[in-house]
């Protein structure tokens, strides 16, 4: 298979300059390079500009309503395991309205590759500020919100207990490639933060703007290291790469046992030696 | 009034008052009330338990204070030698532990002249006046252990209680003791205390007996309506059930947690109703028999949801144990009041099927129609239980289904129209499923062409409405008899209900043979061509359910001609008895004839 036969014969709707564009190219690469059949290809969505993706995959696809696609996701692989389920959808459809079910999607581990196309605004009701715009932008605006700070996505997920968290951003392509080549391969819940530019609703340079704020990993990152993923998604800069991986071959109910107190994870029955406030004991 | 009270008053009045053989069909109403600890809920589960090991069938309800745990609590037990569909009114026999714990079911339990009454030899109080009056003495038993006049924690009230209940019915001692045996197996600690309690019952000198109602000696089954919907959900082919803890539908879910997985499917708890129905559309559009159950609340939740499943035809089930509305409501109560929800709740136009219950008994044929209709018209088939029927357990026969389980149309490679294609006589197109070669295609909440493009177009959504909305009409055509009727076809007057009303009315129409009742199994679409016929010779007919606004009466008004036919209704709570529906009845003959005004 080669990326194009990932691509159904619908032409995007995107506006020109688009990072979508780019998250859709690096998608259908990396499910070329995994050899995914297409008829065991499901990719679901909900509402919003990068939910119109998932139509745009060859595959058993779904844009169904806005913030759903993670339980629709999770029904679907849970009733049919043998499918790769891939989905896909914004800032606002998957950390506004939809952000209810992230931490639960997580806590199940069920075996998805969930990439937000995080973009910072609401492109397709034209403009408004989105969980993930940053509070310059919405004063310089005047949108909503203008002292509401910014989630952090990443923490968020890490603090939830994610055993996959990585972030790429919609103008390195072959990291993109990379990042949902990994995902793919994840045996449980995978989370992809993509950051991606709006031609339209944000400035012209801030797509420019947020790839300069990025940093790869350093090939010393230690992916199994829970305390600097949360210390490195916590920096003032975007680190791109494979935040934290926890080793698959352990089930969450085992690797909490073995990290005591892994933010996100009940602390284990037994786990009596770790203090409740490190740094005190 | 009560088929209770003619049949145990005939068996009564033909013979010496105690211990004869009641008629075949003779039944006995028991109630039993207390308060948090005395454990009632587990001496009528033992009762009837015993009835069902016997071979006689039996009805029981229970009923709560609002306290999660403690108060009041009452059980009322129904027992008969054939299946009853109904708990009946006033009791045969009232079993209390504390006379002032009776105060908050007043006008739910009630006595008649030959019932026998058990209270507690150190509570003072006499029997309240509004229970009503029973010409035999009433039987005292010192169930409290008292020390200096103060109640202590003593022996097990509940054993005790067991013990006079089966010697007033006549029941064998050993039978007891075994119960006893097997409840507390695994706490052999409670066992001894628990079998002495039971012993001390059978050693009080005298307690009254009732007519004697002989089993057919074959154990019978037990179950609840939430029971009987979860196994006849299995039966019909369920194989994905996402729900959300709601009272009163809970059992469902915890039913299915047990014996879904064995049958080979899978429950998830989800963290909403939301996500439930969207985990239950997400297995259903990868091919798999899906499911939730939910009560008024979860029901509002999954509304967008509901939209999804007709607009991306794909088949869900949805049942909505209905309590007492609106928002929280009366959470454990019982109401008739999500008809309109569920025949009109979503924005947009979308064809959908509602089904009612009537009890645990028609719950499993109602989950296997719901899934042949959910399945073969690809949309959201919603299956409307209540409070009433949903906690409420029978002792029935066994059930054998042996009916092929409903199947979807599916698309195979080189056959059949794109996705969302109508071609010739196909009512449905045939539904992808993920995994099938060259099928891939986008089901989508936005509006789409046959081949489920995306389209703002204004015809192409007009044609898409007009083929979502087709289905209705085969499924008119489909279900024309799914309804009963109850009665004499020449009565001249008609009741007209649905859903947890079946069963009282069984009754009442062979009590009141000028009475005939039309319930339809199946709301939406309406059997309207059945119900016409049935209307034919009626010189008074009125619609009874449990709404405050009349919602079926608005709603037939809405199809059919209604003028003439009183609305005989009142808001959820307790269920109807037959005493509140001669009244309600009598009522309708002198006021006008509309529904209360909502407006």
């Amino acid at each position: 298979m080669k990326p194009k036969d990932y691509r159904s014969e619908l032409e995007p709707v995107w506006c020109s300059g688009c990072g979508d564009y780019g998250v859709l190219k690096g998608l259908t690469q990396a499910l070329a390079d995994r050899e995914v059949s297409p008829d065991k290809l499901a990719v679901i969505s909900g509402i919003g500009c990068s939910s119109r993706l998932a139509g745009y995959t060859r595959s058993y696809s779904f844009n169904s309503i806005h913030g759903r696609a993670l339980p629709i996701a999770t029904g679907l692989k849970l009733a049919r395991p043998e499918l790769t389920t891939v989905v896909v959808g914004g800032d606002g459809d998957g950390f506004s309205i939809g952000l209810g079910h992230l931490p639960h999607a997580v806590r199940r581990n069920v075996p998805l590759t969930y990439a937000v196309l995080d973009n910072g605004v609401y492109g397709l009701t034209k403009g408004q500020a989105s969980p993930t715009t940053e509070i310059e932008f919405k004063r310089d605006r005047g949108l909503a919100g203008p002292d509401e700070r910014p989630l952090n996505p990443v923490l968020l997920v890490l603090s939830s207990g994610a055993g996959f968290v990585a972030r790429t951003h919609a103008g390195n392509l072959p990291h993109l490639r990379a990042m949902f080549r990994e995902a793919l391969a994840y045996p449980g819940f995978a989370f992809v933060h993509v950051l991606a530019g709006c031609v339209t609703y944000q400035t012209p340079d801030y797509a420019e703007t947020i790839y300069q704020r990025c940093d790869l990993l350093p090939e010393s990152h230690d992916p199994t290291d829970f305390s600097r993923a949360v210390e490195v998604a916590r920096g003032a800069r975007f680190a791109l790469g494979i935040l934290y991986r926890r080793p698959p071959d352990r089930p969450p109910a085992v690797v909490a046992a073995e990290l005591a107190g892994e933010a996100g994870v009940w602390p284990p029955i037994g786990a009596t030696s770790a203090s409740a406030f490190p740094g005190e004991d | 009034m009560n088929p209770a009270i003619p049949e145990s008053r005939a068996a009564a009045g033909t013979g010496p008052p105690a211990a004869d053989a009641a008629p075949a069909g003779a039944a006995l109403v028991l109630a039993l009330v207390g308060s948090g600890g005395d454990g009632v809920a587990l001496l009528g589960d033992i009762v009837l338990r015993l009835a069902a090991q016997q071979g006689l069938y039996g009805i029981m309800v229970q009923s709560y204070g609002p306290q999660i745990r403690g108060g009041e609590s009452a059980c009322v037990i129904r027992i008969a030698r054939e299946e009853i569909h109904y708990e009946g009114e006033s009791s045969d026999l009232l079993l209390c532990f504390r006379t002032r714990d009776l105060e908050r079911f007043q006008g739910a339990v009630r006595l008649h002249d030959r019932s026998v009454v058990i209270l507690e030899a150190a509570d003072p109080r006499p029997v309240p006046e509004w229970l009503g009056p029973s010409q035999r003495p009433v039987c005292r038993f010192p169930f409290a252990t008292m020390v200096d006049g103060a109640e202590v924690e003593g022996d097990p009230k509940n054993m005790m209680g067991l013990a006079l209940i089966c010697r007033a019915l006549g029941w064998p001692h050993a039978l007891a003791r075994q119960a006893i045996e097997k409840r507390f197996a695994r706490k052999p600690q409670h066992l001894a205390r628990n079998l002495a309690a039971l012993e001390r019952g059978f050693a009080a000198p005298d307690v009254p007996a009732l007519p004697r109602l002989e089993g057919h000696g074959v154990p019978l089954h037990i179950e609840s309506g939430n029971e009987a919907v979860a196994r006849g959900a299995i039966d019909a082919g369920l194989r994905f059930f996402a729900g959300y803890p709601i009272t009163p539908s809970s059992e469902v879910m915890e039913t299915l947690i047990d014996e879904l997985p064995p049958a080979g499917g899978r429950v998830v708890q989800a963290e909403d109703e939301i996500a439930a129905l969207g985990m239950v559309l997400g297995a259903s559009f990868g091919g798999v028999a899906a499911m939730t159950a939910t009560s008024g609340p979860g029901l509002s939740l999954m509304t967008e949801m509901m939209g999804l499943s007709s607009m991306a035809e794909i088949p869900a089930v949805i049942v909505d144990c209905q309590r007492a509305g609106p928002a929280t409501g009366m959470p454990s109560r019982t109401e008739q009041s999500d008809l309109n929800h569920a025949l009109y709740a979503g924005h947009g136009d979308f064809p959908r099927a509602v089904l009612g219950v009537f009890d645990a008994a028609h719950a499993r044929d109602v989950m296997f129609k719901a899934f042949h209709l959910a399945e073969s018209y690809q949309l959201p088939v919603l299956v409307l239980s209540d409070a009433y029927i949903a906690q409420r357990r029978s002792v029935r026969d066994a059930t054998i289904d042996n009916r092929a389980r409903p199947a979807r149309l599916a698309w195979q490679a080189g056959h059949g129209p794109a996705r969302f294609q109508l071609e010739g006589e196909h009512v449905v197109s045939p539904f992808r499923v993920p995994g099938t070669p060259g099928g891939q295609y986008l089901a989508a909440g936005i509006e789409h062409t046959p081949q489920g493009h995306p389209t703002a177009d204004t015809a192409t959504h007009q044609r898409m409405n007009a083929k979502r909305f087709l289905k209705l009409e085969a499924m008119a055509r489909e279900t024309g008899d799914w309804y009963r009727t109850l009665g004499r076809p020449d009565a001249p007057r008609g009741i007209i209900a649905w859903g947890s009303q079946y069963g009282m009315l069984r009754e009442w129409v062979e009590i009141h043979p000028e009475y005939r009742a039309f319930l339809p199994e199946i709301l939406a679409p309406f059997p309207l061509a059945a119900l016409a016929a049935w209307r034919r010779g009626l010189a008074w007919t009125a619609v009874v359910e449990l709404s405050y606004q009349g919602q079926l009466h608005r709603y037939l008004s809405s199809l059919t001609d209604l003028a003439g036919v009183h609305a005989v209704t009142r808001s959820g709570g307790v269920p109807l008895t037959h005493g509140e529906l001669a009244r309600l009845l009598g009522q309708a003959d002198g006021r006008p004839l509309q529904p209360r005004s909502a407006t």
